[in-house]
């Protein structure tokens, strides 16, 4: 008995070991599972490959499959165990639930069932899958989730061998688990779908946007177009799109902009007439809504979408874009396979067409404007041409008829009578008017064409003021018309184009002793108002009416003021307005209908603060200053030729008219010369001279006396330095300046380049106290301007500097007429390497190392170089 | 004392005439070309006194036939003075810079025509 129990005890014992191993490899099939699941949530066929292995393995199964419900049929999803061709064959012929199958039975009633040999199941019907699979015994549990069935889970062995109830309870524990999997694939699937539509959503939006942006931002139609034709397709998710424009003249749509299509088909699109009737894209157009064709195969074709259909394309839709009822264009999306286009879809190519019709109607306005415009500038330009060519060709014969009357008038050939002498004055005199009409036209012309250049300079506001008012003194006094001038406090020199500013006041008051009757008064009144100077010019004539006011400004309009007794040209006013405007200024008219008018010129006093500078001028070390020279001369031309001369040599030059106006400014100024004209008005060069030379502050500034009249004795007497007889040249003029010690000598002269301002000075302490005149300049650029300039006995320089380096600029003294000659000594830290060497071959004349700089050395080296081409120039005969 | 030549570079005919009537009336023998290779050809030939130069001339311009005379050893410092017909300031100093001893704008003033070429004669000699 004991045996017995024994043995019952070690079967007990065996049986629970069984029991236990099952446990153990169940609870790690189990735990694969849950890692399966947890590592792959997303792989459902991952999890249910893990399920029905374990399944197979654990149940001790041939094969084992999850069939999942797809509507009334079951539909296999997973197998373990199966060959391909069983596998295809339940692919092919899903289950249904009936009692037929094993599969059938389970879904039928919801719950576990076993056939034990299917082939002795009179009720089997599956055969066909029996003799494929061989299958005899067969288990099957229910996959439910929530109360549903989702599936079956089965196993089959191909012996008739019932599984036992450990078997069941795995199958039905594995079933559980690929439900639940099912369940949070489901889940996370659901989840997905819904974060993606978001994000679609999201990336809808931020289309939309952009659209709208570029709409809102480019006036480019294609760019716009494009931009949404791209969105279009690629949040449709279609293949391709296009849109097109409707040609309201010829009734037709053709293609603005493709996206995802050929160029082959772009071109063949653009060469097909899209009528409004008859065609997909007209229909949609004019029912108003989104129209689709959802296969290009089974429908009849318009001309359009035969070029789709023939390039590939299968299914299409065109939504109209309209704008105020009228039909602007369509845009339409396409796709290369067949299928309709969802409501969202259309929803949103709604959305971006009518941005599109937007863009397109900006578009056509902007391009509308921008072709009136370009037409406008060609004609601009075509008349400023015109008139300076038309104006350069009337001064030829112009220059005839008053050269030939005034040869009459000056009796050359003869005495005149009163009547001829009358009418030649009256040739001269339209002649003369002739020529200044053409020349406002020419300088208008000059400036619509951004050509005129203001020539600054410093002169003083009250001289030139005054000079414009003696030209017209004659007339206003023909006419008693009374003339005053009044200069504000403050108001002295003035940082301006002197002649353009002369010519604009002038102008100025020609037009107010014009409209003023006679007896009239004409007041000129200068005032400095902020960092503006304000002159005005007022008249006591009829006035002009407030619309009048702007359209005065422009070109050929006198107003309503006609003017009974004299020409105007229409055009001073324009070109006054023109001229201040050049100079930053404005001007304007103030005025009362009956009383007078009021024209008011603002120009900025800082004018030259804004006129750039160059850029390598350090304007917080003084160089030494570059001479400047009062010119007082009375003769127009003469002045602006001494002037143009001296600058032409780096003298900074300010003018005076007269001799009042001179002795001011030499007082003021100080200049290191005054270039003084004898015959002046107001005080003459004599008094000058004597003023200058009687007070100690001006007595030492040398003085060049530029006459017509050889009075060389009382010059000198006077204390003049030099004296010219007119005419004079440049040379002239440049000599006797450097001989008056206003310009250094040329021959002590040093041009020192090096953008180490320091190593400038160095030279200076060196050269300097010798009797040399050191002339710096930090870059190259300017270094070169100097030189040619100046001239100098000799150049010093350092190779190494920003922008234009120390070679090319040997290069560029080297090619210069006026400056090869002289003599160039480097200066430099570099350490010249055989090509360095090689390149200023024969150019230079000595290099000297800054590390060995040796203030004796330099100067023996400066007096050599500078010696040897005296001597050298003095032979020369 | 003989006259002084005065070479006038011209294409216009009337303009040519003035500055012929002005400068005989004056004094001075003047010879005339119509073309700036004529001119410059003359130059050569008779060796004027002055130059005065029309700047703008059918085929060569005034400026390149300034540079043939200051090419040449024999009319190298001969004085020649530009006439231009634009008088914009930017166009004055393109002529000075070309070289050009002096400039006259047009229309030339018949009074003043004379003493404006011996003064640029003049300022010739004393430069030089």
């Amino acid at each position: 008995m004991a045996e017995v129990a024994d043995r019952k005890a070690y079967e007990e014992i065996n049986r629970l070991r069984a029991d236990l191993a099952a446990a153990r490899q169940q609870q790690s099939a189990t735990s694969e599972i849950l890692t399966a699941l947890g590592k792959a949530a997303s792989d459902l066929d991952a999890i249910l490959g893990t399920v029905v292995e374990s399944a197979q393995r654990l149940c001790t199964a041939d094969v084992s499959q999850i069939h999942l419900v797809d509507g009334d049929l079951l539909r296999l999803a997973r197998a373990a165990g199966s060959s391909q061709e069983v596998i295809d064959y339940m692919v092919a012929n899903p289950v249904d639930r009936d009692r037929r199958s094993l599969i059938g039975r389970v879904a039928l009633y919801g719950r576990t069932q076993q056939i034990t040999d299917v082939l002795a199941d009179p009720e089997y019907g599956r055969l066909e899958l029996q003799s494929l699979a061989g299958l005899r015994t067969t288990l099957g549990v229910p996959m439910v989730l929530d109360d549903d069935l989702v599936g079956v889970m089965v196993v089959w062995r191909t012996e008739v061998d019932p599984f036992d109830d450990r078997a069941e309870e795995l199958l039905t524990t594995f079933a559980a688990q690929a439900a639940i999997a099912l369940r949070s694939v489901n889940l996370v699937r659901a989840l997905e779908a819904r974060s993606d539509e978001l994000a679609r959503k999201v990336e809808q939006l931020e289309a939309l946007a952009e659209v709208g942006q570029v709409v809102s931002s480019s006036l480019d139609v294609d760019e716009v177009l494009s931009t949404i034709v791209t969105h279009a397709v690629q949040l449709s998710g279609t293949d391709g799109g296009s849109i097109f424009e409707f040609d309201d003249a010829e009734q037709e749509f053709n293609v603005r902009t493709a996206f995802g299509t050929s160029t082959a088909l772009v071109d063949d699109l653009r060469r097909t007439r899209i009528t409004l009737t008859g065609t997909l894209v007209g229909r949609a157009a004019t029912l108003g809504h989104p129209e689709q064709v959802p296969d290009l195969r089974q429908v009849p074709l318009d001309p359009h979408l035969q070029r789709l259909h023939d390039a590939g394309w299968l299914s299409v839709v065109a939504v109209p874009m309209l704008r105020e009822g009228t039909i602007v264009g369509a845009l339409v999306v396409r796709r290369m396979t067949p299928g309709g286009f969802s409501d969202e879809t259309c929803d949103l190519l709604g959305d971006l067409r009518s941005q599109s019709a937007l863009a397109i109607l900006n578009a056509r306005l902007f391009r509308e404007l921008e072709l009136k415009s370009a037409e406008l500038e060609v004609a601009s330009k075509h008349k400023s041409e015109f008139l300076a060519s038309m104006s350069h060709e009337l001064r030829t014969p112009l220059n005839a008829v008053i050269g030939f009357s005034e040869v009459l008038l000056e009796r050359m050939f003869g005495d005149l009578n009163e009547r001829q002498d009358e009418y030649l004055r009256d040739i001269w005199g339209s002649g003369k008017h002739l020529l200044e009409l053409l020349n406002e036209i020419l300088d208008l012309s000059k400036i619509e064409a951004g050509q005129m250049i203001l020539e600054r300079s410093t002169f003083g506001v009250r001289d030139a003021l005054e000079y414009s008012m003696s030209l017209v003194r004659e007339r206003a006094a023909r006419h008693g018309i009374a003339l005053n001038l009044e200069v504000g406090s403050g108001v002295d020199l003035l940082d301006a184009d002197e002649l353009r500013f002369k010519q604009v006041v002038l102008n100025l008051l020609s037009n107010a002793v014009k409209f003023t009757d006679d007896g009239g008064r004409v007041s000129v009144r200068a005032t400095s108002q902020g960092t503006e100077l304000v002159v005005t010019v007022s008249d006591t004539g009829m006035g002009v009416p407030p619309e009048d006011r702007e359209r005065i400004f422009e070109s050929f309009q006198q107003g309503k003021r006609a003017a009974p007794k004299a020409e105007g040209t229409g055009l001073g006013l324009t070109l006054s307005k023109r001229i201040v405007e050049l100079h930053g200024g404005r001007i304007w008219l103030e005025s009362e209908v009956g009383v007078g008018s009021t024209f008011c010129i603002g120009i900025p006093a800082s004018a030259r603060m804004t006129s750039g500078q160059p850029m390598t001028e350090a304007p917080d070390i003084p160089w030494p200053s570059v001479a400047n020279v009062v010119v007082v001369e009375d003769d127009r031309r003469s002045s602006e030729l001494l002037a143009l001369y001296l600058r032409g040599a780096g003298v900074e030059v300010v003018t005076a008219r007269d001799g009042e106006e001179g002795l001011a400014l030499i007082r003021r100024l100080r200049p290191t010369g005054v270039v003084l004209d004898i015959r002046l008005p107001k005080l003459d060069g004599w008094d000058l001279l004597a003023l200058l030379k009687a007070d100690p502050a001006t007595a030492p500034i040398p003085v060049i006396i530029v006459s017509m009249l050889d009075e060389r004795g009382k010059g000198f007497a006077l204390g003049a330095a030099e004296y010219l007889v007119k005419p004079v040249g440049r040379d002239d003029v440049l000599s006797a300046l450097a001989r008056v010690t206003v310009l250094p000598d040329r021959d002590r002269l040093v041009v020192a380049i090096d953008d180490d301002r320091l190593a400038v000075d160095l030279v200076r302490a060196v050269l300097e106290p010798e009797g040399w005149t050191v002339l710096g300049a930090t870059s190259g650029a300017e270094g070169l301007a100097l030189a040619t300039a100046r001239q100098p006995a000799v150049v010093l320089l350092d190779l190494l500097m920003p922008g234009m380096d120390g070679f090319a600029l040997v290069d560029a003294l080297r090619r210069a007429e006026a400056t090869k000659d002289i003599p160039i000594i480097v200066l430099t830290s570099k350490t010249m390497t055989a090509q360095d060497k090689d390149r200023l071959n024969g150019q230079i004349s000595y290099v000297a190392r800054k590390a060995e700089f040796d203030s004796a050395a330099l100067l023996s080296l400066v007096e050599r170089v500078t010696s040897a081409r005296t001597s050298r120039a003095s032979e020369a005969p | 004392m003989k006259a002084q030549v005065v070479l006038v570079v011209e294409d216009n005919e009337h303009n040519r005439k003035l500055v012929r009537d002005v400068l005989g009336f004056a004094g001075f023998t003047v010879i005339e070309a119509t073309t700036a290779e004529d001119g410059v050809a003359l130059a050569l030939e008779r060796s004027p006194d002055i130059v005065l130069m029309d700047l703008q001339l059918p085929g060569m311009d005034g400026i390149e036939a300034l540079r043939l005379l200051r090419d040449a050893p024999k009319t190298r410092s001969l004085p020649v003075v530009a006439v231009t017909a634009f008088a914009m300031r930017d166009d004055r100093e393109r002529v000075l810079s070309a070289g050009f001893d002096g400039y006259l704008e047009k229309p030339i003033s018949v009074r003043a025509l004379p003493d404006q070429i011996r003064g640029f004669m003049g300022s010739k000699e004393v430069a030089e």
